[in-house]
């Protein structure tokens, strides 16, 4: 009886729009967090996972030695190296490809790998629409993305080595 | 030697007094650590891995050189265990490089397990490591020094399994290294087993360097067939394609070894010169088909060639399965013609080696006596020497009678150089010296034979010996006197209680016996039928330039216009083309599912590890569709294991030649052709890095200067299209000749 009493006063004082206009008018003189996408991005932590790079050391080889550890460890199958032993009789990769449909951005090739070679980057906007083979990313393709953030990736290297 | 009880963790273990102690544990399935420490070679015990604690023994002792005696109470893994194995494991780890990730050893490494469950994760090494000059060793293992950590394995299994001692250690301490004592670098048969047995990554196959790690592979079990042994092997397998070949322990058959033969011939496979197509022969140009177009151009060619049954003939390889014998004859049959043969390198079929081997292949390291007949045993059947060094080394003495002088690896008590068209005549007073001591008659046709001095001393170590062997080579299979040889040896076996081993005919040929693959009643034998013109045959994988011994007949016989010629061959071959009208492409080993039968008898079954590439398939798939085409019954076989069991309940009676023996001797110039080691079948000949070795390279006609000079040829010529190389060690009036290429001339 005394609830629904209650009740009836707080529904016709419009009691629930008050509470409402209330967060509103908070909100509207408190500093916004919406980040304007594309136009503006979130901050992201040096230790993000995103797309993948094969890295080369300063004087321009390549770091990777096709020890396949990243292969044996990805819990996706999504890497595939076929190698071979180059001129120099050194050992090389053939082929380094990442499946990125199967790839699950564990981060667990770049912990397995000896080298350093294979990192991923903070990039996430790589959207590849065209077709199935789209998603595959080529040896060429990762070397390059390595070539033109080597930056980047040696800047959140060295942010996130504090805690490694 | 008694039953005692020890204790090993605390738990009770019966052994016998004496065994070592590791010995125990790996039978026990204990683990403990070792490097130096293998099975079938001596004991080092100078890694010191291995240690293990033995109460009432002040110091860990190793347990690979500790013999066990009643009561002993050890410890594997109790602190001081540990502490010590660890300790040796950072030893180890000092000098040895950091580089897992580009070794081939990785993934398959005893050092790295090893370095997982004794070793600690960081090190305190902080001073430079060794490094150790890499030497180039030949075509097949690649070394990389600086991971070697002394286990002297390698050196033991050089000096005591391969019977050279071509790696050694020099230097002491820090500067000990391991290195072959001659630059030409590593040239035993059994080099490749060096590999296996290297506990790191010091020594590594050379042609697989690089391309895979060991968790890639699968091993699919299989049986080589290049040899009389049948060595039990593992093919490890990537995507469809034999990466690797390595040795499966089989103690009645292999042991733990394989010959580099059996190890590296897989190169073959991938040679760009298979043959992937289905292919028929239209007014002389060739078309490639599907393989039921190609079927049906054999089957309609047979139809219309062959007017009577017996003018169809079937020729195989020696290197078939067999199964492709059984269906072979099985299809020649079912038409009514009697004439097959495998028997492609014999001169004269009526005049050949009938000898049936009634020794086992564990039993060969048994004996006190072998006499050994006309063969190159290291080259030409490596594990059958391996035996039979094993025989010599715990005391038996070897005699040979053989051609020409060939390196053994082991002593040899007497080695008789007689010429060819001698043999029969030595053999003849070997016997009458035996019936002579015997106090037997002497039968008439040893009337001419003079019991010397060499025969007399032969035949003692024979009649004297308890368990003697008289082994046959390949080398007299065309010895003008080969059926007297062959009833000579069987007479001399009988009276003096040796056993017998025929090696004479080789790779998978005792499968053809099994088979019944040779001619019955009425039917003709190789060179009969080449010499009859029939009018189709049906070649299995057959190359006759190589596989003949009448080559140039062989080609003339199979290229006349109205005869049709089905080949099915494993790979491309400009001479098989131009006669044939059907080529069908099929499996080569370790692509066929199949059986060896090795020279005991021994039935071996084995699957396919691969597909064959491309269109190429089984053959014996492709025989089983072609009789079905013909309209024969009795082919309705789902796996080629129907078809085994199918051969093995029947039995054939085996060919019986008379008893005839002559004893003269036969002027003249004896050629004896032989194949080169690794040039014996179509799959080793296209395996390029067994060609870079040195036996792969061998290819000369070897005679003395006499022979020469009667020849009137000198060095530097070439006979029979293979260089001469003059030699004091042939017999006289003989050429050995060892081809590693086609020959087109020989007679």
């Amino acid at each position: 009886m005394i609830s629904s009493i209650k009740k009836l006063v707080k529904d016709f004082s419009l009691g629930e729009l008050r509470a409402g206009m209330k967060i509103t008018a908070k909100e509207l003189v408190n500093k916004k967090i919406t980040v304007q996408y594309p136009e503006e991005k979130t901050p992201i932590s040096p230790r993000f996972r995103g797309l993948h790079a094969l890295r080369r050391y300063p004087n321009g080889e390549e770091r990777c030695i096709a020890c396949k550890l990243c292969e044996a460890v990805c819990p996706a199958n999504a890497i595939t190296i076929e190698s071979e032993m180059r001129d120099d009789g050194t050992r090389r990769t053939t082929q380094y490809d990442i499946d990125l449909f199967k790839c699950i951005f564990c981060g667990f090739c770049e912990e397995a790998c000896p080298v350093d070679a294979i990192v991923e980057t903070q990039i996430f906007e790589y959207a590849f629409v065209d077709s199935r083979e789209g998603s595959i990313m080529d040896k060429a393709h990762l070397l390059e993305v390595g070539d033109k953030n080597e930056k980047m990736i040696n800047q959140t290297k060295l942010e996130d080595s504090k805690y490694t | 030697m008694a039953d005692i009880e020890i204790e090993i963790d605390g738990n009770i273990i019966n052994a016998k007094a004496g065994e070592m102690l590791i010995a125990v544990t790996d039978r026990e399935g204990i683990s403990v650590p070792r490097f130096c420490y293998h099975k079938k070679l001596s004991i080092a015990a100078n890694c010191r891995m291995c240690l293990v604690d033995v109460e009432g023994a002040p110091k860990p002792q190793p347990a690979c050189s500790t013999p066990i005696s009643d009561g002993m109470k050890i410890h594997t893994q109790n602190d001081k265990a540990k502490a010590s194995q660890k300790a040796v494991m950072e030893f180890l780890l000092i000098n040895h490089p950091l580089d897992c990730p580009i070794c081939d050893q990785g993934g398959e490494c005893e050092l790295q397990d090893v370095a997982m469950d004794h070793g600690s994760d960081v090190s305190r090494f902080t001073e430079g490591k060794r490094i150790v000059a890499d030497s180039d060793i030949g075509a097949l293992i690649q070394t990389d020094m600086t991971r070697c950590i002394h286990c002297t394995r390698c050196v033991r299994f050089g000096a005591e399994v391969a019977g050279i001692m071509e790696m050694g250690g020099t230097g002491r301490g820090e500067d000990m290294k391991i290195e072959p004592f001659l630059a030409e670098g590593i040239q035993s048969e059994l080099s490749g087993n060096m590999i296996d047995v290297c506990p790191v990554g010091a020594l590594t196959s050379k042609p697989f360097r690089y391309e895979l790690r060991s968790w890639q592979m699968n091993a699919v079990s299989n049986v080589a067939r290049h040899d009389l042994v049948g060595s039990n092997i593992y093919t490890q397998t990537y995507k469809g394609r034999v990466k690797r070949i390595v040795a499966k322990d089989n103690e009645s058959v292999n042991e733990t070894w394989i010959s580099d033969r059996d190890r590296f011939s897989y190169e073959g496979l991938s040679h760009e010169n298979r043959l992937l197509v289905p292919k028929i022969k239209v007014e002389g140009a060739w078309q490639e088909v599907e393989w039921n177009v190609a079927l049906d151009f054999a089957v309609r060619g047979l139809e219309k060639n062959v007017r009577q049954a017996d003018q169809l003939g079937a020729l195989s390889s020696n290197t078939a399965t067999l199964e492709e014998f059984y269906l072979l004859q099985k299809i020649l049959r079912g038409t009514g013609s009697e004439n097959i043969d495998h028997r492609l390198n014999v001169k004269d079929i009526d005049n050949t080696i009938s000898l049936e081997s009634n020794i086992k292949l564990a039993g060969l390291e048994g004996v006190d006596h072998a006499l050994v007949i006309g063969s190159n045993l290291r080259l030409e059947q490596p594990m059958i020497n391996h035996r039979l060094r094993k025989a010599s080394l715990s005391g038996a003495s070897i005699d040979v009678i053989n051609a020409m002088a060939f390196d053994f690896n082991y002593r040899i008590n007497s080695e008789n150089i007689i010429a060819p068209n001698q043999t029969a005549l030595t053999l003849a007073s070997i016997l009458k010296s035996v019936l002579k001591s015997a106090h037997t008659e002497v039968p008439e046709y040893l009337g001419n034979a003079e019991v010397t001095e060499i025969a007399t001393q032969l035949a003692n170590q024979l009649t004297d010996s308890d368990n003697s062997v008289i082994i046959l080579g390949e080398h007299v299979i065309n010895n003008p006197q080969a059926l007297s040889i062959s009833n000579l040896i069987s007479e001399i076996a009988q009276k003096t209680n040796s056993t017998i081993l025929n090696v004479s005919a080789t790779a998978n040929s005792m499968a053809a016996g099994l088979a019944h693959f040779v001619p019955g009643k009425g039917g003709l034998d190789v060179n009969a039928m080449l010499a009859a013109n029939l009018n189709a045959y049906i070649l299995l994988d057959i190359y006759p330039q190589y596989d003949f011994h009448h080559s140039v007949q062989a080609i003339e016989a199979l290229s006349n216009d109205d005869t049709f010629v089905i080949s099915l061959n494993s790979f491309k071959d400009d001479v098989v083309s131009e006669y044939s009208d059907v080529l069908l492409p099929i499996a080569s080993f370790y692509e066929t599912s199949g059986s060896h039968v090795n020279v005991e008898g021994k039935v071996q079954s084995f699957t396919a590890a691969v597909n064959a590439p491309s269109d190429a398939k089984p053959a014996w798939k492709v025989l089983k569709v072609l009789a079905d085409l013909l309209e024969l019954p009795g082919f309705h076989y789902a796996d080629s294991m129907q078809v085994t069991s199918e051969i093995m309940h029947k039995s054939y009676k085996q060919h019986v030649h008379d008893e005839n023996i002559d004893i003269t001797v036969k002027r003249g110039v004896n050629v004896i052709w032989q194949k080169s080691p690794y040039a014996v079948d179509v799959l080793s000949r296209h395996a390029v890095s067994l060609q870079d070795t040195k036996i792969g390279q061998i290819n000369s006609a070897s005679m003395n200067k006499a022979t020469a000079k009667k020849l009137e040829i000198t060095q530097g010529d070439n006979y029979l299209g293979v260089p001469v190389s003059i030699s004091e060690s042939v017999a006289n009036s003989c050429v050995f000749v060892n081809a590693n290429h086609a020959i087109r001339g020989q007679s």
